[in-house]
Formats: C-alpha cells, sequence, structure tokens
C-alpha cells in the first residue's frame, strides 16, 4: 500500500479572462504516492502546470482542498505556503530561475539556509549533491550568466534537492534545453527518484514522460485516465509502448 | 522631434511612480529657488519703494534742543553740504520709552514723538496711515505694535515716558521707513494735537529736532550721519544727538527675511541636488534595464543623440511642469511667510506676479536638469545595437561574488541584504547624498530647537551680546549712592557697568560703542571672536564685521572720535555683536573718558531667582526718583524681541523637518521600486524557494541601511563641526562672524537614530508591495 503524499478533493481552479471565467482545474480528486514519479501530461492549454502550481502551494485553488500529509495547505496564507514550500518541496523550473546576481553555490544555500541552521553540514550536501550532478568546484563560484543551460538546470535541481524535500516538482525541466543536456537532467531526476525522492514531473514531451512510473492526462481540466508504467529502465520497449498505447487512448 | 516625443510619452506612461517622484521633488526646489528669489529680490527692494513712495530720508538726526539758533546752524550745515539733496526739519519731542500693553513691555531708546499733522505731511520722511479708527485724541502707532503682539485700534496703551505713564487710546498704525521699529535705532510716535500738546505742556520729553535729509547719492549715507553728528557735537557739545542711516536700517529691518531666505535657498539647492542625484540614478536604470530596446531603436536607425534628446525631452517637460506647479505654489505660500516676515520688518508689503524670479528659477533648474541628464546619458553614445541586443541588461558585473554565504556567519536575511546592499551602487549613491544633506538639516534643527525655540538665551546672547535682569540708566553724579544701595540690596547678584554710545573711527563710519569697567564680569564671554577684551585704557576691540571691511587687525591703531576729541587705541581683539550690524566697538570705561565725560550711566544689574523685576525696577525709580531716566526690565523686553525670532524659526524648523521627511519618503520610493521593478524576477524566485514577504520586505529594508547608517553618522558629524560656521555664514549681514551655539549631542544623536528608523520604516512600508509579488506570476503560465 502506497503512501499519499498530497490528496486533493473537488480542486478546481478559475481564472478572470476579460470579464469571464476560464475554469482551468475543475473538480480533480487525486492522490500522489510516496516515492512515486508521477508524470503531468496534457496538451498545451489542458492545466497541467496550474496543476502543478497549485498541487506545491505556488498557487491557491479556486475550491476544494489540497492535503498535504495531514495538513490542510489550501487553508494557508501566503506566508504559510511559503513557509510550506521551503519545508516540504523543491522545484525545478523551464526557465531554471536562478539568481543572477549570485554565485551557484550561493543560489543552492540561499534555499538551504532558510532551512538548515548547520551551515557546514548543509555545504557539504550540497558540495555532495554537485558531485552527483557533475558540477565542478569552479563552476559552483561561476554566476549564472557564465554556465550553459545544462549546468544551469542541473544547478537548479541541486537547489531542489538540498533541502531534501519530500516531494520534488519539476515544470518541463527540459524545455529550454538541447536533447543532450535534457537527457542529462532526466538521468539526475530518475537517479534521485531512485533513491526515494518523489518526483512530480509536468511535460508534453513522450520521451520526458517515460521516466515516470506513474502517468496522469489531463484534458480540459479534468483527469482523463492515468497509466501504471512501473519502474523505468532504459531501453524498455514494452513499457514504452504501453505509453504510447495510453497516450493514443487519451487521444495525444 | 515627433519620434522622439513618441519615446517619451512611452517612458513615462511605464514609469509613473518614479516619475512622480523626481516631479516632486524638482517641485520642492522650484517652490523653494522662486520662494527664495522673491524674498531676496522683490521683498528686499520692497524698503526702497516705501522709501521713494514717502520720500524717506537717508539720515536721521535727533537733537534734545530745538531753538531757534540751533535750527538755523542745522539748517545751514546741511544745505552747504554738496551731498545734500533735501531734507526737512521739524519739531518733536524725544525720551527713552517704554510700552506696556497686553502683559508685554518694549523699552525703547529713542522714540520720537511727532504731531499727527507734521507727521503726515512732512516733505521728507512722512508717514503713511496704514489703518485707523474713528478715534480721534490718543496715539498713532508704528505697525511692529499690531503684528508684534496684537494691539488693535481703539484699545489703550501705556507708554512709560521718562519716568512718568501716559495712557493714551489706540487711533491708528502708520508705516514709517526709517523710525517703524525698534531695530531703526528710534521710533516715531504720533501723537494727535490735543495730547501732543499735553505732552508738550508736561515737559516729560525734552523738546528736539528731526531733520531728515535726503541725499543724491544714498552710498554717501554712513559717512554723512558721520560728519552731520560731530558737526553738530561741535558746536553743541552738551546737547545729546541720535542718528540712523539708509543703510543700518535698510538691513536692520530685513534681519528675518535675511535668515529666512538664507535658509530656504540653502534647502532649495540641496533638494535640486538630490533631485539630480535621482534623475541620474533613474536614467542609468533605464539605459540597464531597457539596454535592448535601446540596441533596438539604434539597430532601426535611431541615433545616440535622438535617443539622449528623447531622454532629455522626458526630463525638461517633467522639470517644466514641476517648476511652474512649484512656482504657483511659491505664490499660494508666500501671504503665509510675508505674515511672519512683517512681525519683524512692520513694512507692508504687497505680493505681485515676479517674472524674473519666476525665469531664474526656470533656467537654474532646466541648466541643471540638463547637465544631469546628458551625464547620465552618455554611456547611450557606447551603446553597439547587436551588442545591446545580444546582452540585455547587464545589471551584475561578475567582478566579486559579495558575501559569499559560505564564508559569512551574518544572518540569512542579512547576508541577503549586504549582497543587494554591495551590488547596487547607484541606490548607495543616491542614499548616501540624500541622507548625508538630511544629516545637516537634522543638525541644523537641533542646533535651532536648542539654542533658539527651547532657551532663547544662546540666541540671544548671540544677536544681542550681554543681556541680565535689568537695566538701569541713572546721571553719573548718583552713581555712588546708587552703587551703595545695590551692595547692600540682597536680591542684586550682580551689578556692573556696560554702557553704550555712539563714537566715529576716522571722522568716517559711526561705531557703537560699548563701555565696560571690567569685562571679565560680562556674562556672555563669548562677544570677543579673535585677541581679547580691551583691559587698558588705550585698548579698543573693534567689530569683526567692521573691522574686515577696513582690513584692520590686531595690533593695530586707530583713531576713534567723540565729543570732539580725539584719541588713538590699539585693537586689542574683534568683537560681534549685532546691535549696529556689526559696526561696533567696546572700550574700558576710563578708555572712553580720555575722550569725554559720561554723564550717563547704564548698569546692567543680575537679581536673585524669584525677584519680580518689575518691583525692582519701581522701587530704584522711587528710590532715586530723577537721577533715574529708566529702568528697564531687559528680561521681558529681550524674550519679546526675540518671540519674533522664536516664532520665526519654530516655522522654519517644522517646514524643513516636513520636508525632509517629503523628501526621504520620495527619494526611498523612488529607489525601492526601481529595486523592485529590478528584481521582481528575483523576488519572484525566493517567494518559490520559500522566502516569506516579511522576509523578503525585511531584506530589502535591510538593504538600504548599511549606506543609510553610514551617511547618517557621516553627515551628523560633518554637520556638526560645520554647522556653527555655517549659522555664522547665515548670520554675517548682521555682524555675527563666530556662532558657537551649543550642539545638542543627545538630541542629534537621537533624531540620527530616528531619521535611520524612519527610513527603514518607510522602505518596508514602500516593499509592501512584495506581498502583491505572486511566485507563480513569474513562471510561464499554460
Amino acid at each position: 500500500m502506497k503512501e499519499a503524499l498530497i490528496k486533493t478533493e473537488k480542486l478546481s481552479k478559475s481564472f478572470s479572462n476579460g470579464g469571464t471565467m476560464q475554469h482551468v482545474l475543475k473538480n480533480i480528486d487525486l492522490q500522489l504516492y510516496k516515492g512515486d514519479f508521477t508524470v503531468i501530461m496534457g496538451a498545451s492549454g489542458a492545466g497541467k502546470s496550474t496543476l502543478l502550481y497549485t498541487l506545491s502551494g505556488m498557487d491557491t485553488p479556486t475550491l476544494g482542498k489540497i492535503t498535504f500529509e495531514d495538513s490542510i495547505i489550501s487553508d494557508f496564507s501566503q506566508d504559510g505556503l511559503a513557509v510550506f514550500r521551503r519545508d516540504h518541496c523543491g522545484f525545478v523550473f523551464q526557465q531554471i530561475y536562478l539568481i543572477d546576481g549570485m554565485s551557484v553555490m550561493d543560489n543552492v544555500l540561499a534555499a538551504g539556509l532558510l532551512v538548515n541552521k548547520d551551515k557546514k553540514a548543509l555545504i557539504t550536501k550540497a558540495k555532495e549533491l554537485f558531485k552527483a550532478v557533475d558540477i565542478s568546484e569552479e563552476t559552483q563560484k561561476k554566476f549564472p550568466t557564465q554556465i550553459s543551460g545544462g549546468e544551469a538546470q542541473r544547478v537548479g535541481i541541486v537547489r531542489a534537492l538540498i533541502n531534501s524535500p519530500e516531494i520534488l516538482f519539476a515544470d518541463e525541466p527540459t524545455g529550454a534545453l538541447n536533447s543532450k543536456t535534457g537527457l542529462d537532467v532526466l538521468d539526475t531526476l530518475t537517479k534521485f527518484n531512485r533513491q526515494g525522492q518523489s518526483v512530480v514531473m509536468v511535460t508534453h514531451d513522450i520521451r520526458s514522460a517515460r521516466r515516470g512510473n506513474r502517468i496522469l492526462y489531463l484534458k480540459d481540466g479534468v483527469i482523463l485516465g492515468e497509466c501504471d508504467l512501473g519502474e523505468y529502465s532504459h531501453g524498455n520497449v514494452k513499457r514504452h509502448q504501453k505509453l504510447s498505447a495510453f497516450l493514443n487512448d487519451m487521444g495525444w | 522631434m515627433k519620434k522622439s516625443f513618441l519615446i517619451v510619452r512611452s517612458n513615462i506612461r511605464k514609469s509613473v511612480g518614479q516619475t512622480t517622484a523626481i516631479v516632486v521633488l524638482v517641485l520642492l526646489s522650484a517652490l523653494m529657488l522662486n520662494l527664495w528669489l522673491m524674498l531676496a529680490t522683490d521683498y528686499t527692494a520692497n524698503f526702497d519703494r516705501y522709501h521713494n513712495k514717502l520720500n524717506a530720508e537717508h539720515v536721521t538726526l535727533v537733537a534734545d534742543e530745538n531753538k531757534d539758533e540751533f535750527k538755523k546752524f542745522l539748517s545751514k550745515t546741511v544745505e552747504n553740504d554738496s551731498r545734500t539733496s533735501e531734507y526737512r526739519l521739524d519739531n518733536c519731542m524725544c525720551a527713552e520709552s517704554t510700552f506696556c500693553y497686553n502683559d508685554d513691555e518694549i523699552f525703547t531708546d529713542n522714540s520720537i514723538f511727532l504731531e499727527k499733522q507734521a507727521a503726515v505731511t512732512r516733505t521728507v520722511g512722512k508717514i503713511e496711515i496704514l489703518e485707523e479708527g474713528n478715534e480721534t485724541s490718543g496715539v498713532y502707532l508704528p505697525l511692529v505694535f499690531k503684528n508684534t503682539d496684537g494691539v488693535e485700534v481703539g484699545e489703550q496703551i501705556d507708554i512709560i515716558i521718562g519716568n512718568h505713564k501716559m495712557t493714551y487710546t489706540i487711533c491708528g498704525f502708520f508705516n514709517s521707513i526709517m523710525m517703524g521699529s525698534s531695530n531703526c535705532g528710534m521710533i516715531e510716535v504720533v501723537l494727535t494735537e490735543d495730547k501732543y500738546t499735553q505732552l508738550e505742556d508736561m515737559g516729560y520729553a525734552p523738546q528736539s529736532t528731526l531733520c531728515s535729509v535726503r541725499l543724491k547719492d544714498k552710498q554717501d549715507d554712513i559717512s554723512y550721519e558721520t560728519w552731520l553728528s560731530s558737526a553738530v557735537l561741535e558746536d553743541y557739545p552738551n546737547i545729546g544727538v541720535f542718528n540712523n542711516n539708509y543703510s543700518t536700517v535698510a538691513q536692520a529691518r530685513y534681519i528675518s527675511q535675511m535668515v529666512c531666505s538664507g535658509i530656504i535657498s540653502a534647502m532649495a539647492f540641496f533638494v535640486l541636488l538630490i533631485a539630480l542625484v535621482v534623475i541620474v540614478s533613474n536614467i542609468i536604470n533605464y539605459i540597464q534595464v531597457n539596454m535592448k530596446n535601446l540596441g533596438a531603436l539604434k539597430a532601426v536607425g535611431y541615433t545616440s543623440g535622438q535617443l539622449i534628446c528623447s531622454l532629455l525631452l522626458q526630463f525638461l517637460t517633467l522639470t517644466f511642469i514641476a517648476a511652474l506647479v512649484g512656482i504657483v505654489l511659491s505664490y499660494c505660500l508666500f501671504p503665509a511667510i510675508n505674515t511672519m516676515m512683517i512681525q519683524q520688518t512692520a513694512i507692508p508689503y504687497t505680493m505681485r506676479f515676479l517674472p524674473i524670479p519666476l525665469l531664474a528659477t526656470l533656467v537654474v533648474l532646466a541648466v541643471a536638469v540638463t547637465f544631469a541628464v546628458w551625464f547620465a546619458s552618455r554611456k547611450i553614445k557606447k551603446i553597439e545595437p547587436i551588442d545591446a541586443l545580444r546582452s540585455g541588461i547587464q545589471t551584475h558585473n561578475f567582478k566579486r561574488n559579495h558575501i559569499p554565504f559560505e564564508k559569512t556567519n551574518a544572518p540569512l536575511n542579512l547576508a541577503f541584504a549586504l549582497k543587494n546592499t554591495m551590488s547596487g551602487v547607484k541606490y548607495n549613491i543616491t542614499v548616501f547624498i540624500t541622507m548625508l544633506v538630511l544629516s545637516l538639516v537634522i543638525v541644523f534643527s537641533g542646533l535651532m530647537i536648542e539654542n533658539v525655540i527651547a532657551d532663547i538665551t544662546p540666541f540671544l546672547n548671540l544677536i544681542v551680546g550681554e543681556n541680565s535682569d535689568s537695566s538701569v540708566n541713572i546721571l553719573t553724579e548718583k552713581e555712588d549712592s546708587f552703587l551703595h544701595a545695590m551692595e547692600d540690596d540682597s536680591r542684586v547678584e550682580k551689578i556692573y557697568l556696560y554702557t553704550t554710545l555712539d563714537v566715529s573711527h576716522n571722522d568716517g563710519a559711526n561705531l557703537m560703542a560699548s563701555l565696560c569697567d571690567d569685562y571679565s564680569v560680562l556674562d556672555n564671554q563669548n562677544l570677543i571672536v579673535d585677541g581679547r577684551y580691551p583691559k587698558y585704557d588705550n585698548e579698543i576691540a573693534v567689530g569683526a564685521k567692521y573691522a574686515g571691511e577696513e582690513r584692520l587687525k590686531v595690533g593695530d591703531e586707530i583713531e576713534i572720535a567723540a565729543n570732539g576729541k580725539k584719541f588713538k587705541y590699539l585693537i586689542c581683539g574683534f568683537t560681534q555683536t549685532s546691535y549696529n550690524l556689526g559696526r561696533d566697538c567696546m572700550l574700558t570705561r576710563k578708555g572712553y573718558e580720555r575722550l569725554g565725560e559720561l554723564t550717563i550711566l547704564n548698569y546692567h544689574i543680575n537679581l536673585t531667582d524669584k525677584t519680580d523685576i518689575d518691583a525692582f525696577n519701581q522701587e530704584v525709580k522711587d528710590k532715586f526718583s530723577d537721577s533715574v531716566i529708566a529702568a528697564i526690565n531687559l528680561k521681558t523686553t529681550l524674550e519679546n524681541l526675540a518671540n519674533v525670532y522664536v516664532s520665526l524659526m519654530t516655522v522654519i524648523v517644522i517646514a524643513v523637518l516636513i520636508i525632509s521627511a517629503v523628501i526621504i519618503v520620495f527619494v526611498l520610493y523612488l529607489l525601492v521600486r526601481t529595486m523592485l521593478n529590478n528584481k521582481l524576477n528575483d523576488y519572484g524566485i525566493m517567494e518559490a524557494l520559500g522566502f516569506t514577504s516579511k522576509q523578503l520586505i525585511l531584506q530589502t529594508a535591510l538593504s538600504f541601511m548599511p549606506t543609510t547608517i553610514l551617511s547618517v553618522v557621516v553627515g551628523l558629524v560633518i554637520s556638526s563641526f560645520i554647522i556653527n560656521p555655517l549659522t555664522a555664514l547665515f548670520l554675517s549681514g548682521i555682524g555675527i562672524i563666530k556662532c558657537t551655539f551649543t550642539i545638542p549631542i543627545l538630541f542629534i544623536v537621537i533624531a540620527g537614530i530616528g531619521l535611520v528608523i524612519f527610513a527603514f520604516v518607510i522602505v518596508c512600508a514602500l516593499s509592501l508591495k512584495i506581498k502583491k509579488i505572486a511566485p507563480r506570476a513569474l513562471l510561464s503560465g499554460e
């Protein structure tokens, strides 16, 4: 029996657009489980990123309830959500969003120091993570504009993992990268997931989606279907075919 | 030009907040510049306008003699001098007087009583009745009485003439240019015919002659005044003569105007400096943020000149609009300032449109802003379109990673704030200059509160020189018995001779000489600014301002004349008092007696704390009856005189503190707004990572604090050293060379802390906008 990390009940999100309400998420009931690599797929405009950011406390729902472990985070204030994000979540963005004015190491420590008071231990952990994603000591001293996109995204992953979050949210993490560096990033995410890190990733790229063990397909604000792919293994054709068939069924 | 207008419109639309802040600063600067120019030009010229309108004299001489023979002599003397243009002799009465009303007392050495018809119809130096009621018998007073203490037509006033109290009904108020306030050295009092005759009959005030002379060249006034009084005293050595001149009166009646316009001009230039720094900072930021846009504009064919021109057009348009609004506001504010000023000048002023101050204000602002825009926008010339399009914003140089988290022990929020501080050079410069200037304002305000508003004594010591509780004028022949009586009176703490009278230097300028037996007994030992007080009978201390004008040095010998006698004295020091606007000197009593006998002595008396000064003076008058010419409550008199300055300074201090607060708010608003716009992305990322709004607000506020604290500390320390010389500079017109006001250290420290806390609170308040930054907004949506 898998342990649920996040639960939603009748989750809805609407935006006002030029006076008319646009219902992006509609009555979603969902559970995200510990240790899973959940992938949210769907066509452009289906509500993937909105769902991700609402689940992660980056945005608030219009209606419905989101529970993280035993806490109803949909009732949290903005500052309460900020504390929730720092304590429980890690984020990897498509545009990476490192702070230009700070070195690579400082970008990671800025997030780490929010939670960890033991700076020595934190620096040791940051260095381990950098090593794990193949970021050299020299690169750690550089500024974000002085490194490549792939390096920057790996730094983004280190930043997301520095506080050992219960769940890592990734929004199109390879969207701004070329195929080689994109693959590196996916490998990194897979590696951490295998070590027990829960991951929720939004993508519309089938190659990226293969990394997940659970695929949710979103269409017009509702979860149209889901597919259990099992653990990722490189070159597992059967698994790839299953995903393709699922996506075909969903009208992908 | 049309293209430039399009860019200007776009720039202004994109930065309404920043534009508003700059407009407010330029507006404040224009307001104060125009006020200063109005005060410094037309307000001062108002004296000349009235002087001409009333055909006022350039030299006034009053002699307590009115025999025909004397008048003939005076006429002949004046007529025969080629410098005389026209003159007028009138009968008058002259006496020391104390005006008592509304629980106040004003003492004047020389009150000149004139009959109303004569005063109104004099061909030279006539008065202008400004207000009068239906009363047909009583007194007309100079406007200063109405302004200062609010006595009204129809009310009663007691005037103690010599030692005799007279009660008059106030029939009206008038304007007299050369005798319209106690600052003129003599004050005109106009009586209706019946009251004049009554006073003549009573004989309380000696029959005198008032001689008013207009000169062909008003610049001859000082030498003419000295020459005329010397000529009179040479032939009539036993009569009392009082005189004044155009230059001294013109300055004396505009002391408050001079102080006020000096402070306003300083504030105007301070605010302008801050506005220019803000404009420069704004343009540099604009170029950084819009590097790509500027590159694109260059790529499509705009020249650097056109882009700079558009910035120039933008800021000059704002400057002109703000300046015009500021100038209009200065006209709205001027009546209130006029009401304050008129309490001291006592000369009515009708506000009118003044094109020259307006043009000067516009030109000064336009030139300053043009220079600032040119200085800040030169970088546009170096922008290569391709580089700009490729690299876009260069907000950070990669020379150093300031305050690395790995190495610092500072708490996270402070470390973040310090990072921001270290990387924000342009913010730091703007904050530093603003806070530096405002620290000077704080120190000035503290100085004025401590030395003028809370306790006027230091200001009086500076302006008036020596003061005490009571001042008694007594005939020299009764000196011994008077001193014995005072020694036996337990209420008397200290008594010492301190007499003032006129002498002349080199047959030129009249100097007001102070005489004392022993200057070491004076309460105010700060009257000497260089050298020492005279000790021996051949020594003299000369007014520092006059010494500067005459290039006199300590050790020089100067010839002083009085009573037809001359003697050479050695200059032992320089003094500063504003009695005679810097034309003063100090002699020992024995030193003066080389020039003549003293017939009347003035003794200053300090009384024990709970002594009723008025009751004491009355006892002295009763005891010595005719031997005491006057016994004045000097404390009350000086306090009344000082009230004008206290209220003026209170208003000025409140105004400069409010203006300072407004400046801080707008400068910080501009900086915080710019910072939030530039770092919107960073704030979004940090919120996404889990930083709360409170943490980000705290970081923003803390990032301004190192520069704020540094500039406030540096500003307060430097200001504390320069504030006294600066104040002396403001007061140099009235003879003040060295100012020794107490620096209120505690106030300055508390105010400095208050300034830092105020800046912190304001930045926190202005940063509340961070709460509206949703991390979601910076992330690409569906």
